[in-house]
């Protein structure tokens, strides 16, 4: 499959989305974060991706990204995915409804990144010790002496 | 550690719960009487058996002494890899170097062993963990913090998830520094504990 039969399998229904080619996969869509849900269900059941790989976030300082990878394991082929939301209001809806394999990248990305999913079925955090208060691959963090960290974790 | 004791009969209470297996049956010894158990000493044990046949002199030349002739001969460490510094301690334990020479066997369970070697970078998350693990271990028992990670951090010692030194959580007897220290250097800090236990007083 090919970015552009992906583009003309999309238009219709998804005329917002923008889909562009990318070397070795079927494409890279760029798509409005409110679009997500209907998007990544068209994509599962319409063009046959039926496996997440991953689900993973960026801060760029004014806005996070968001990105997914899909795999089909008919044609043998990824597709990629990804959608930006301002810093400022960094939520947006959980994708485990669609792909239940969502649940701990979306946990890894809401403590590293700071994203909160709304639905989400359980977001406690995966790798940070429970009551930890940084995210720590946000640009703003900043390395901590270890001291200053301990009294934080133990504090809490 | 009250949370630790408690642990298991909630994570029973919680199964059985959920889905009743016939194999889950109530253990011969309760968790109660273990942790009483292993909170006994030897010495003092010993010495209230061996009080009339014994004088005062022969108890304090025989009974410590020969605890600590076997116990620093039967180190058993906790098999747990955390790091990269387990590879050299499986290394320890292998053909070449063979730490069973020492009679230091791995256990794989903490209540058999009395030898805790943290082999590894300690993240915050694994923290009780360790903590739990050290609790269950009988008395008496030495901690080993091997690597430049669980002496103090190491390379990781400003990350944001790594705890700076394992003696902020236990007890440490001796630090082997290396990142990794070679399996040479886990055998000097298992000789050097052992020379800790030859002049272990009461
Ligand atoms: S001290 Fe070095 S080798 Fe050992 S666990 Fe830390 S980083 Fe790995």
């Amino acid at each position: 499959m090919e970015a552009e039969e992906v583009g003309a399998r999309l238009r219709e229904r998804f005329p917002d989305v923008v889909v562009e080619p990318f070397p070795g996969t079927a494409g890279r869509i760029r798509f409005p974060a409110a679009r997500l849900i209907e998007l990544l269900t068209e994509v599962r059941d319409g063009l046959g991706f039926d496996h997440l790989g991953q689900v993973g976030a960026i801060d760029w300082v004014e806005e996070r990204e968001l990105f997914y990878t899909v795999w089909s394991d008919r044609a043998k082929q990824y597709l990629f995915l990804s959608t930006r939301i301002p810093a400022g209001e960094p939520h947006l809806e959980s994708l485990t409804p669609v792909f239940p394999s969502a649940n701990w990248h979306e946990r890894e990305a809401c403590e590293l990144v700071g994203i909160t999913f709304d639905h989400h079925p359980d977001l406690r955090p995966l790798l940070t010790p429970t009551g930890y208060q940084f995210h720590p691959l946000l640009r703003s963090f900043r390395l901590h002496e270890p001291e200053e960290l301990e009294v934080k974790v133990r504090d809490v | 550690m009250g949370s630790v004791s408690a642990a298991p009969t909630a994570l029973r209470a919680a199964t059985n719960a959920e889905m009743p297996l016939p194999m889950i049956t109530e253990p011969a010894v309760s968790f109660v009487e273990i942790e009483t158990l292993r909170a006994r000493e030897f010495v003092p044990a010993a010495k209230e058996a061996l009080g009339s046949m014994l004088s005062e002199q022969a108890q304090g030349k025989l009974i410590r002494p020969m605890f600590n002739w076997a116990g620093r001969n039967s180190l058993f460490p906790l098999h747990w890899g955390l790091a990269c510094c387990a590879i050299e301690f499986a290394a320890a334990f292998g053909a070449r170097w063979d730490a069973e020479r020492f009679g230091v066997v791995p256990r794989s369970s903490p209540r058999q062993c009395d030898l805790l070697i943290v082999n590894g970078t300690v993240t915050w998350k694994v923290a009780h963990k360790l903590i739990a693990l050290y609790e269950q271990m009988p008395e008496p028992k030495w901690v080993i913090a091997m690597g430049n990670c669980a002496t103090g951090g190491g390379p990781f010692r400003t990350a944001y998830s790594v705890v700076p030194g394992v003696d902020k959580l236990v007890p440490v007897d001796v630090y082997i520094a290396g990142c990794p220290p070679r399996p040479e250097a886990l055998l000097d800090g298992i000789l050097r504990l052992e020379q800790l236990i030859k002049e272990r007083k009461e």
